[in-house]
């Protein structure tokens, strides 16, 4: 089993992915919720960034000392909620 | 006032592949990144290093040379994104493209590249997840795959480490000339004074280049991608349907209609175990608003040739602008008029197969040793003249 210290959390679940990682990913320079996307998959699972989102703004601000924005730089892109490849296929034009 | 050898402008897997190969002859290469490394089109893209369906003649000798590069590339760089000699393969699904698809695949092999026809049967046997109404795939091994967010990420932190300075979240403002020689680039972070200065803006090129008044034409065309759920492997390798390539080929002389929207099959799954179903070709600007129409037919086209797609979840489309010339290449070529400004754009739905050859074209400009000139000729900027 791997060891996890008692400061380090999960942030994003559906990616598995670790504060400490984020912290790592901060401190050589990302500056943005997308770098951190890009570098660690943070925002990229199953749920889109739903649950972590938030989570991930928070380490930002908290790092580059930025108010967390209003509008975030993490889009959400179509279909907003996970729908299956046949239903899009049948129902795509009343999206 | 910051002094660099070289800047280039744009931080795509263009953009970093360039400094890779210029922090060899310069000092300081910087890179100026509007946003974040690999966040424009190189991020918004499949995955494919694909031959097999490269015109045969130069394209294809193009591609095999950026091909080939990539055979070391990871041990080159020292950072691993994740390539695989996964080969492809081109879907058949009518009899009215088998035709068209022998030849095609006749073509290739006198061209040298590697690829074969397959049956249905051999077809099923290579890709249980096709649909049994299938006539026939061609395959080849030669085709490749990449990570192309972790690729832009290991251009850029190989170039760091040998020296060059890569600047995100740093927009190009203007780009300063005197006596028709590029002076320095204006960035909204400062001023940075230069002899060189690379426009590999990708989609965006043609804003850079009229900051020297230079004219481009570079269009995006815009492609769609959904993205699934992560399941377990289920598709080997890159594949492509025949009836866009045939589409493509047979618009040229027997007026057959490209389907809606462009759309083609591609189709690949990444390690982490999503698939990547695309894929659309449009025209709209840089317009990301997306009609329901393209993604239930793009859903619509995969479900065919791979039935068990349907109930795979889709979490996310992604939209991307290919930077489309018009004749499938890229541009990459001084500018006569402006002496110290370059253009490395214009890479289509290539980008990433081509960025390793795309380094070394652009350092041979600057260091003019006499090598690949055949391979620079046919892609100057005076063939859209
Ligand atoms: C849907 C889709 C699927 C694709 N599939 C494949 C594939 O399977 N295989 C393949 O080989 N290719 C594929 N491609 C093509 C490939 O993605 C592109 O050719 C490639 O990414 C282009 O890279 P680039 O660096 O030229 O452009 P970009 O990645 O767009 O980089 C240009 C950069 O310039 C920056 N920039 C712009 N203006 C400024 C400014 N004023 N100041 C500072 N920076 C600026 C932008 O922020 C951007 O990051 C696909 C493309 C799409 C859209
Ligand atoms: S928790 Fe991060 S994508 Fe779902």
């Amino acid at each position: 089993m791997e060891e996890i210290t008692v400061q380090d959390t999960i942030i994003c679940r559906c990616e598995e992915v670790m504060l400490s990682e984020i912290i790592n990913q901060l401190e050589s320079g990302s500056e943005t919720t997308k770098e951190l996307k890009l570098k660690t998959r943070a925002g990229m699972g199953m749920c889109q960034g739903r649950t972590c989102r938030p989570l991930l703004e928070q380490a930002v601000s908290f790092h580059t000392s930025n108010a967390i924005p209003c509008v975030s730089d993490l889009t959400y892109n179509t279909p907003i909620r996970p729908l299956a490849l046949g239903e899009l296929a049948r129902y795509g034009k009343d999206l | 006032m910051e002094i660099a050898d070289a800047v280039i402008i744009g931080g795509g897997v263009i953009g970093t592949s360039i400094a890779y190969r210029l922090a060899d002859i310069c000092d300081k290469v910087v890179v100026v990144e509007k946003g974040e490394v690999g966040a424009q089109t190189s991020g918004s893209c499949d995955k494919a290093i694909i031959l097999q369906s490269k015109k045969p003649g130069f394209p294809s000798k193009l591609a095999q040379a950026s091909r080939a590069i990539y055979e070391n590339l990871e041990d080159e760089l020292g950072i691993p994104f994740e390539f695989k000699k996964a080969g492809g393969m081109i879907v058949i699904q009518s009899p009215e493209h088998l035709q068209f698809m022998k030849q095609f695949v006749e073509d290739q092999n006198k061209a040298g590249i590697d690829v074969k026809l397959l049956d249905r049967k051999e077809a099923l046997e290579k890709q249980p997840c096709f649909s049994p109404h299938i006539v026939g795939s061609t395959y080849s091994r030669e085709d490749a795959e990449v990570n192309p967010l972790l690729l832009s990420q290991a251009f850029a932190k190989a170039s760091r480490q040998k020296g060059a300075d890569i600047k995100t979240h740093t927009k190009v403002l203007d780009i300063t000339c005197e006596h028709g020689r590029v002076k320095g680039v204006q960035t909204d972070k400062g001023y940075i004074a230069t002899e060189w200065v690379i426009n590999a803006a990708g989609p965006f090129a043609p804003a850079i280049a009229e900051m020297v008044g230079v004219e481009l034409t570079i269009k995006p065309r815009r492609g769609v991608i959904l993205i699934t759920e992560k399941i377990k492997p289920i598709v080997h390798g890159n594949i492509l349907c025949a009836q866009y390539i045939a589409a493509k080929h047979l618009t040229d002389n027997k007026g057959t209609e490209v389907p809606p929207f462009g759309i083609g099959l591609s189709l690949g799954q990444t390690k982490s175990g999503n698939l990547l179903i695309g894929g659309s070709r449009e025209f709209v600007g840089f317009d990301k608003s997306i009609n329901a129409n393209i993604l239930s037919s793009i859903a619509a086209h995969a479900s065919q040739i791979v039935p068990s797609l349907k109930t795979v979840q889709i979490i996310r489309s992604m939209v991307g602008f290919r930077p489309y010339t018009g004749d499938g290449l890229p541009i990459i070529d001084k500018v006569p008029e402006v002496e110290g400004f370059l253009i490395a754009a214009g890479h289509e739905g290539d980008g990433i197969a081509l960025a390793p050859i795309t380094g070394y074209l652009v350092r041979e400009l600057i260091e003019r040793s006499g090598r690949h000139k055949e391979l620079l000729e046919p892609l100057k900027l005076e063939r859209f003249k």
